[in-house]
Formats: C-alpha cells, sequence, structure tokens
C-alpha cells in the first residue's frame, strides 16, 4: 500500500549536537502516535523562495515520506506506505 | 604491425549504482528493501519498467518490460514510479563523493561515472583501497541500501567490462595479468558495444570468443569485420589503450509527449508544444547554444505520422523563438486530425558565441539575457517556478523524466 497525500501532521524532532544528527522523534498523524525509528534519507528541495526538507522516515510498520517548509514551519505528511503490494 | 597488451598500472575506474531508481526506493522506503520492485514510467499494465530491483531481476524481470510482463513472472511484483527529485539528489551526493578523489570525473548517466585517476596523488594508495573506500562511503553518505559495482582498468572499456563481472556490489580490476581469463568467461555480445549485428559480422570472420576478438589481427579487423578505423580501435581497445577518452558533440536535443487525453484543439495542442519547447530551450540554452533546425513529428489516432524538418535562416535561442518555428512547422499539417503524440526536435546546433545578431530586430540581445535570467531562476528556486504564459495549468501534464543517456 502507498497512499499519496498532503496533511498537516504534528512532529517532535531531535537534534544531537555530539553525533551532528537531527532526526523526527514522533509524528501525530489523524491523533496516533508514531515513534520514528529510523531516517532513511533526506533531502532538501526548493520550491520558490521555500525551502523544504525531505525527510523519508519509518516507525518501524510504517515508511512515512515528511516534509518540513522552513518558511513557514510548518509539517507536512506527503506519503505512507508499507511495502505490500495492496 | 602486432601490438602487444597494455601493461601499465590501471588508472581508470568504472563506477556503476546497482539497479540505481529502484535501490534508491528501496533507500527512502525501508518497508520495499530485500522485495522484488521495479520502477516503471506508469503503474498501469501497459507501463514499461524503467528499473527492477536486485531482488525482481533473480525472476527474470527486465528492463524494458511491461508491468503485466512483469507481473506474470512474479504476481507480487510491487511497481513504483520513479522519484525523480530523489533520484538526482542520490545522483548528485554520488558525483559529489567521486569528485573528491579527481578531478577527472566524467558522467556516463543517471548511475555510472568513469574516474580518471592519472595524474593524481590518490593512484599511489591503489585504486583498490580507493575502491572499497568509495564503496564504504556511498553506504555512510548516501544510505545503507545502496550498493555499486566498482571496476578498474587501464582503459574505460575494461573499466566497465570489470565493473559488470560480479553483480551486484562487485570490486574487479582487469589488466594484462587477468585480461585473457575474463575474456575466457566472456560471450561476445558481454563486451559493450557488441550487439547481435556486430556479432554476426565478427562470426563471418571466423570470430567467435572474445578471445578470438582479442587474437584477430588488426588487419583483420580494420579490413574485413568492420571495414574502417573502427576495427583498429576495436584492436586497441581489446588489448587495454585508451581510445575512448573524448567527448562526443551533442547533435540535436528533443523532447516528446504521448498526450494522456487525445485532441485536435489548437489551443490544447499550442500549451503542450510550449511545454516541450521550453523543456528543449532549457537543454539547449545549458549546452550554450542556438539552433537553426527544427523538427516536428505527430502521432494521429488513426496510427498515422506526420513529420518535418526544416533549416531556417536565423538561429534560435529562446523558448518563444523555438516554439515559433515549430508552430511555424505545425500550421504546415496537409490535414488537421486527433494528435495521441507529439516530438520536437532542434538541429543544426552552434555555439552562441558565433551567432550573428540580426540587423532589423534589436531587442534580441535583451529578449535572450531575459531567457537565460529565467533559466537561472528555475535552475536556483524550483523547475517551473516562472514560465510563459501559455503553460498556465501544465505544470503537471509532462512528467518529468530521467533520460537514461545523461543525467
Amino acid at each position: 500500500m502507498q497512499e499519496k497525500m498532503f496533511e498537516k501532521i504534528s512532529v517532535i524532532f531531535s537534534y544531537n549536537a555530539e553525533k551532528n544528527r537531527s532526526i523526527p522523534y514522533k509524528i501525530r498523524w489523524r491523533l496516533r502516535d508514531y515513534f520514528i525509528k529510523s531516517l532513511a534519507y533526506h533531502h532538501k528541495v526548493r520550491e520558490g523562495r521555500e525551502l523544504l526538507h525531505i525527510f523519508h522516515v519509518t516507525d518501524g510498520n510504517l515508511d512515512f515520506k515528511i516534509r518540513f517548509n522552513t518558511e513557514d514551519l510548518n509539517w507536512i505528511l506527503e506519503e505512507v506506505s508499507d511495502g505490500n503490494i495492496t | 604491425m602486432e601490438i602487444s597488451l597494455n601493461k601499465v598500472s590501471p588508472t581508470i575506474m568504472h563506477i556503476d549504482l546497482n539497479s540505481c531508481f529502484a535501490t534508491v526506493e528501496q533507500q527512502a522506503h525501508p518497508h520495499l528493501r530485500g522485495k522484488p520492485i521495479a520502477i516503471a514510467a506508469y503503474p498501469t499494465g501497459g507501463g514499461c519498467i524503467l528499473a527492477p530491483s536486485i531482488e525482481a531481476k533473480k525472476f527474470g524481470i527486465k528492463t524494458g518490460m511491461r508491468v503485466r510482463e512483469g507481473k506474470e513472472i512474479y504476481p507480487d511484483l510491487i511497481i513504483r514510479t520513479a522519484d525523480t527529485i530523489l533520484i538526482r539528489d542520490v545522483n548528485e551526493k554520488f558525483r559529489k563523493i567521486c569528485l573528491k578523489y579527481s578531478p577527472d570525473v566524467v558522467p556516463k548517466s543517471i548511475d555510472e561515472v568513469v574516474i580518471n585517476f592519472s595524474k593524481t596523488p590518490n593512484l599511489d594508495r591503489g585504486l583498490i583501497n580507493i575502491g572499497r573506500e568509495i564503496k564504504k562511503r556511498f553506504r555512510e553518505e548516501i544510505g545503507e541500501w545502496i550498493s555499486c559495482n566498482v571496476g578498474i582498468g587501464t582503459n574505460r572499456f575494461l573499466a566497465k567490462t570489470a565493473a559488470g563481472l560480479h553483480k551486484p556490489d562487485g570490486l574487479d580490476v582487469i589488466d594484462y595479468k587477468n585480461l585473457k581469463d575474463v575474456y575466457k568467461k566472456l560471450s561476445l555480445t558481454d563486451l559493450n558495444g557488441i550487439n547481435n549485428r556486430f556479432e554476426y559480422r565478427l562470426n563471418q570472420a571466423s570470430i567467435y570468443t572474445p578471445l578470438d576478438f582479442l587474437n584477430a589481427t588488426d588487419n583483420v579487423l580494420r579490413k574485413i569485420v568492420f571495414k574502417g578505423i573502427v576495427g583498429h580501435y576495436w584492436y586497441l581497445r581489446l588489448r587495454g589503450y585508451e581510445v575512448d577518452d573524448f567527448n562526443s558533440n551533442k547533435k540535436s536535443f528533443g523532447q516528446d509527449y504521448a498526450l494522456a487525453k487525445k485532441t485536435k484543439d489548437l489551443e490544447e495542442l499550442k500549451k503542450i508544444i510550449m511545454k516541450l519547447c521550453e523543456k528543449m530551450g532549457r537543454r539547449l540554452r545549458e549546452s550554450e547554444n542556438c539552433a537553426s533546425g527544427f523538427h516536428l513529428g505527430l502521432v494521429y489516432d488513426d496510427w498515422t505520422y506526420w513529420h518535418k524538418g526544416h533549416k531556417f535562416k536565423n538561429f534560435s535561442y529562446t523558448t518563444y523563438e523555438l516554439f515559433s518555428k515549430i508552430m511555424s512547422i505545425f500550421l504546415q499539417q496537409p490535414k488537421i486530425k486527433t494528435v495521441v503524440k507529439v516530438a520536437v526536435s532542434c538541429f543544426n546546433l552552434q555555439p552562441l558565441d558565433n551567432m550573428n545578431l540580426n540587423l532589423f530586430e534589436t531587442n534580441i540581445e535583451r529578449k535572450r539575457s531575459l531567457s537565460k535570467a529565467l533559466d537561472i531562476l528555475n535552475d536556483r528556486y524550483g523547475e517551473y517556478i516562472i514560465y510563459p504564459g501559455l503553460m498556465m495549468d501544465m505544470k503537471n501534464t509532462i512528467i518529468d523524466r530521467i533520460a537514461f543517456g545523461k543525467g
């Protein structure tokens, strides 16, 4: 299953200065909390004056593609998938 | 005159990301890892598979198959479309890592580069060590699922051949010591540049294996098999001498688009042609060229095809100039019919510096500078952040694709 969407979500983000590592710690989507286990990929995209940080993360059950807009400081969930065919 | 094998130390490294599009998708989506997946142009049955994952390849799923053919082989095959932004980001990181080792890095496609280590201090560390280090850095700096084949040789041909010996995640060297042993294990069509037709030609000269090919004389290759200088190049290439170290000049730029909804509406078709011209113009301007030759091809819904090419007196550079030339060809159609596919291309390229200015059009320089400025804005702030008015509502009509040839 792969579902594309564009929904605002709540995110707790962590930054570790010793490891110089930034990763979303927890996301809240549709009133459910998902604790992020690992960051699979991070990259940046420009859309006009907006710089977007795209994070591909997983909580172990689902893969999430979330984006952070550095202009308005919003988090958007763009995609959820579980790696299954349906 | 017989030439022996090239006995110098190898200085060329060929790096090839394994099943690039699919591996990148698996990197970004951990739940896809270890599963047979395929990246296709479209997820529907008729969509063309662009890249099967390493796991899908084991089932015999190949690039170029239709999605439905892939599903017939493995019904649970997961189909995804390419995330071009993600792939370009991986390619950028890939290129940056390679540039840390040598200034002479030539991209061969989105997932292949050739690094020339000659005259670099890194050569003293040994290319095998550097190859291992690059593999490690890909895993650490791009992603743990990203693997690559590394081939090392005295020329580009042997380096590429070495990169294909142990897929996936191989590291091999071909030099004068093991060259014959490697050739013994390969067939003629395993050699990069030898297709079925060349194989047939070689067979006609009693050359059936790469070893026969190596043992053939320069005279036989030049006069009988290839009937020209190409035969001599093969004679040198097979012995490990460099003959492929050149940049071929681009002769044309083209774009095509299969319409999602067939139409004969002029306004609709103008919009599509404008977008194709904008994409073609971006590539033309990036190459610092202008063009005077234009070609338009149209496929109609009755599967007939009309095309016409024309060389104009003036050279064109801006999107609008390209668009007006293509439209002048478009209007020469003998019959207006419903269009299902549009293809535009420009040829007869000339470097921008050599272009003559038009005596009667004084604004031309300003328009061209503006065009260049718009390209810079699009490069800096994202594709289609600014575009011609005719392209309104077209942003997602013609999907971003990654060409097989160049990144």
